[in-house]
C-alpha cells in the first residue's frame, strides 16, 4: 500500500500543536504531517479558502474546539446562567454548515466531539438535567452536530470521550492550560492521532479483512486434542470461560462489519471441528468461518495457502495467536500480516481485540454484512465446477448476470469502498474518497457503471466498475475495478462490452486502457493480455477499434445498461 | 549508595523529558542527560517545548513526592543562575525547593 505523506491541517480554539507532534511522531501508517492554523481563529479558517493553511491541497484537516469557543450560547451553561433556549441547537447547525463548506475544499474533514473537562462536576445531581445540566447540553450538541453529517461523506465525527477515558486522571491538565492554552495533556492526543491514522487507512482501503485465529488456548481454554471439546474452557459460569465466550461474541462481531474469519491452527482436524460442531458454548459455528487449515503444518505456509484460496492479499490479515513462539514465526515469515501482541491473561482478549485499530471503515455496505454468506457461495460454485467437463461448461451453468447502474448516491459508499480495497483487479489503483468519486463521475465527458454481479448460487453485490472518459474520438477506460470474488466469470469482458457500447453510442472510435502497475495488479495485466485489445510496443497500453463491437460474453446477462 | 533526593529528582526529570519527547519532531527531542540545554543557544526546545516539559515534571513530582511546585513562578524567574539552564541545574532547583519543603 501507500506510503506517502498525508498532509494535514489542524484548525483549533486552543493550541493543538501537541497534537501535531503527536501525530508525526505517531510511527504507523501513513505518515502524516500536519500544520496548525493561526490560533484561536476557527470561522475564518474554516471560512476563507486562501489562507496559507490550505494550499497545497491538503489530504484531511482535523477541526478540534472547546464547544464554549464556537457555540457561543455555551457559555451560560458553563457560568450555570439561564438556561439555552433551542438557540443552542441552531448554532450547533450554524457550525456544522461551516464544516460543510470546508468540506467541499478537503478530501476528508475529522471532527472530535466537543467535551468539558472532567472536574465540571460539582454540580452531579444537576448535570443531565434537561435544560441547564452541562452534560444534558454537551450530548444532545454532540449528537446534533453528529446528526448534520449523517449523510456526509467526507466529515467523520470522532468520538473525544473514548481518547479522554483512556488518558484517565490526565487526560485534562490545567498546568498545559494555563501556561500553554493547551486543553488536553498528550496522552489524549497520542490518542486521537492513532484515531486519525486507522481512520486515514480506512479511507485509504488499508483496513484489515481477515482475522485468522488459532484454537487452543485462542477461542477456547486448554488444548482440545489432550482434553477432549468436553473438557475445555468455555462458556459456564467461570470467568476463563467466559472470558473466552465473549472474545468469540467480539470475532462474530467482526462478521457483521465484513471481517471475515479464518482458523490456522496446529491440531488434529477431525478433533478440532468436533469441537466447534458440538460443544454447546461455542459462540463461532464452522459455518461463521470462511476457510480453515487445522494440521501440524508450518503456520505460515497454511495462513499463504489458505489467503490465497481466498483470493485476498497478506497486507488484509490479522493473526490471532496465543503461542510467542508463532507470533515471531508469522512475523519473520510473512511481514505483512498484522500479528498483534497478544495477552497472556485470557481475560484480556475481548478487550485486546477490539482495541486493535484496523478494522477502520466509513460505511458498513450490504456487501460487507453478506461477505461471509458469499464466500460460502463461493466454496459451492468452486464445488460446481469440477463436476463440468469444461470451463465453458461451467460458467454457462452459473447464470451469471450483471447488473449495471451508473454511480449514484446509493451506490457511493459500495463503489468508493470497492475502488479503494481492490488491489487485484484494478486497472490504475486510483484511491478517491466518495466525494472525489463522484465529482469525478459528475463532469460531462466522464462515465462510470457499477457492476452488481449474481449468479445461481447467490448475489455477489456491487463488485465491479468500470468508467471511461471521453475525449473526441477517443475513450479510455480509467478504472477498471473488479472484486477478486467475481473474477473469472466472463464479468471482465461484460464490462469492456457496456463501456464500448456507450463509447460506439458517443461516436468513439478506439477504446484505450492504460494499465499502472502496481506491487498486487498482476492478474489485471493478465486479464488485458487475453483480453483481444492490442498491447503497444510497451506492453502496457490497450486499444480496441470500436468499428466492431466489443464482444458481450454469451454466458452473462447484462441488466439496467442505460448506456 | 543511599538514593538521595536529587538522585530521585533526576529520574522525574527524565521521565517529563520522555513525556516533553512525545510531541517534539524526533530531530529535536532531549536527551536525557544532565547536560542537556533546556534553555540559551543550545537549546533547541521552543517556548511551547519548555512549557511542555515543566507541566510534565510538575505532574511527576507531585506523583512521586506528593508535592504541589510551581516551578515557573516569580522566584524561579528571579534567581540569578537561570533554574531552567540546563537539565542538570533543573534538577538541582527542584531538590532545593523540596528539601526546603521538608524543612
Amino acid at each position: 500500500m501507500t506510503s506517502r505523506t498525508h498532509h494535514g491541517v489542524i484548525v483549533s480554539d486552543f493550541n493543538a500543536s501537541n497534537f501535531a507532534g503527536c501525530l508525526k511522531n505517531n510511527e504507523e501508517a501513513p505518515n502524516v504531517e500536519a500544520v496548525v492554523s493561526p490560533f484561536g481563529q476557527v470561522m475564518p479558517v474554516l471560512i476563507q479558502d486562501d489562507l496559507d493553511c490550505w494550499r497545497g491541497d491538503p489530504d484531511f484537516a482535523v477541526v478540534w474546539t472547546q464547544p464554549q469557543g464556537v457555540i457561543k450560547s455555551f457559555g451560560p451553561v458553563l457560568r450555570y446562567e439561564t438556561a439555552p433556549s433551542e438557540r443552542l441547537l441552531e448554532e450547533v447547525d450554524e457550525y456544522a454548515a461551516a464544516l460543510a463548506g470546508l468540506s467541499k475544499r478537503v478530501k476528508s474533514v475529522f471532527v472530535p466531539t466537543w467535551a468539558v473537562p472532567s472536574y465540571y462536576r460539582d454540580f452531579g445531581l444537576l448535570d443531565l438535567k434537561a435544560g441547564t445540566g452541562i452534560s444534558h447540553w454537551l450530548m444532545r450538541m454532540n449528537l446534533r452536530l453528529a446528526e448534520n453529517f449523517e449523510k456526509s461523506v467526507n466529515v467523520h465525527i470522532l468520538n473525544s470521550q473514548k481518547w479522554i477515558e483512556t488518558a484517565g486522571k490526565r487526560a485534562f491538565s490545567p498546568r498545559l492550560w494555563y501556561m500553554g492554552k493547551i486543553v488536553f495533556g498528550n496522552e489524549v492526543f497520542i490518542e486521537a492521532a492513532r484515531d486519525v491514522k486507522a481512520a486515514l487507512r480506512g479511507l485509504g482501503g488499508q483496513s484489515k479483512k481477515l482475522v485468522l485465529v488459532d484454537l487452543d488456548d485462542t477461542l477456547w481454554g486448554g488444548i482440545v486434542g489432550d482434553l477432549g471439546w468436553e473438557n475445555v474452557a468455555l462458556g459456564g459460569h467461570h470467568a476463563v470461560g467466559e472470558a473466552f465466550s465473549d472474545f468469540q461474541r467480539a470475532l462474530k462481531a467482526l462478521t457483521h462489519r465484513g471481517i471475515l474469519l479464518g482458523i490456522v491452527s496446529k491440531n488434529d482436524e477431525t478433533v478440532a471441528l468436533e469441537a466447534i460442531r458440538c460443544h454447546p458454548d461455542m459462540v463461532l459455528r464452522l459455518e461463521d468461518f470462511v476457510g480453515w487449515r487445522i494440521n501440524w503444518r508450518d503456520k505460515a505456509e497454511n495462513i499463504v495457502e489458505l489467503v490465497r484460496s481466498l483470493n485476498l492479499g497478506l497486507q488484509s490479515v490479522v493473526f490471532i495467536d496465543d503461542s510467542p513462539a508463532e507470533r515471531a514465526r508469522v512475523r519473520e515469515a510473512l511481514p505483512e500480516v498484522l500479528v498483534p501482541e497478544w495477552p497472556e491473561d485470557k481475560l484480556l482478549y475481548e478487550s485486546t481485540l477490539r482495541g486493535l485499530l484496523c478494522f477502520n471503515s466509513p460505511a458498513v455496505t450490504r456487501e460487507d454484512v453478506d461477505r461471509t454468506r458469499m464466500y460460502a457461495a463461493e466454496a459451492q460454485r468452486e464445488d460446481s465446477k469440477r463436476t463440468m467437463a469444461s470451463v465453458e461448461e461451467w460458467l454457462g451453468s452459473l447464470g451469471v448476470t450483471a447488473k449495471v447502474e451508473p454511480l449514484n448516491e446509493v451506490n457511493l459508499q459500495r463503489a468508493a469502498q470497492l475502488l479503494n480495497k481492490t488491489n487485484q483487479m484494478n486497472l490504475t489503483t486510483r484511491r478517491m474518497t466518495e466525494a472525489e468519486l463522484l465529482d469525478w463521475a459528475r463532469k460531462p465527458n466522464h462515465r462510470l457503471w457499477t457492476v452488481r454481479v449474481a449468479d445461481r448460487f447467490g448475489d455477489s453485490g456491487l463488485t465491479g466498475i468500470v468508467s471511461l472518459k471521453v475525449q473526441g474520438e477517443t475513450g479510455t477506460i480509467v478504472d477498471f475495478v473488479l472484486s477478486c470474488r467475481v473474477m473469472g466469470r466472463k464479468v471482465e469482458e461484460a464490462m469492456l462490452h457496456i463501456a464500448g457500447e456507450y463509447a460506439r453510442s458517443q461516436k468513439v472510435r478506439t477504446l484505450k486502457a492504460r494499465y499502472l502497475a502496481t506491487e498486487k495488479n498482476r492478474p489485471c495485466l493478465d486479464f488485458w493480455q487475453r483480453s483481444a485489445f492490442a498491447p503497444d510496443g510497451t506492453g502496457t497500453v490497450f486499444a480496441w477499434n470500436l468499428d466492431a463491437p466489443y464482444p458481450r460474453p454469451e454466458s452473462v446477462t447484462i441488466e439496467g445498461n442505460d448506456a | 549508595m543511599p538514593v538521595t533526593t536529587k538522585d530521585k529528582v533526576l529520574q522525574v526529570v527524565f521521565a517529563g523529558i520522555e513525556e516533553a519527547n512525545q510531541v517534539l519532531p524526533r530531530e529535536a527531542q532531549l536527551e536525557k542527560s544532565e547536560e542537556t540545554a533546556l534553555m540559551g543557544e543550545l537549546s533547541e526546545l521552543d517556548s511551547l517545548g519548555l512549557v511542555n516539559l515543566i507541566a510534565a515534571v510538575e505532574q511527576k513530582i507531585e506523583e512521586e513526592f506528593h508535592v504541589l511546585v510551581n516551578l515557573a513562578d516569580d522566584e524561579a524567574m528571579s534567581l540569578k543562575a537561570n533554574p531552567f539552564a540546563t537539565v542538570g541545574t533543573l534538577t538541582e532547583y527542584i531538590a532545593t525547593l523540596l528539601e526546603r519543603r521538608r524543612a
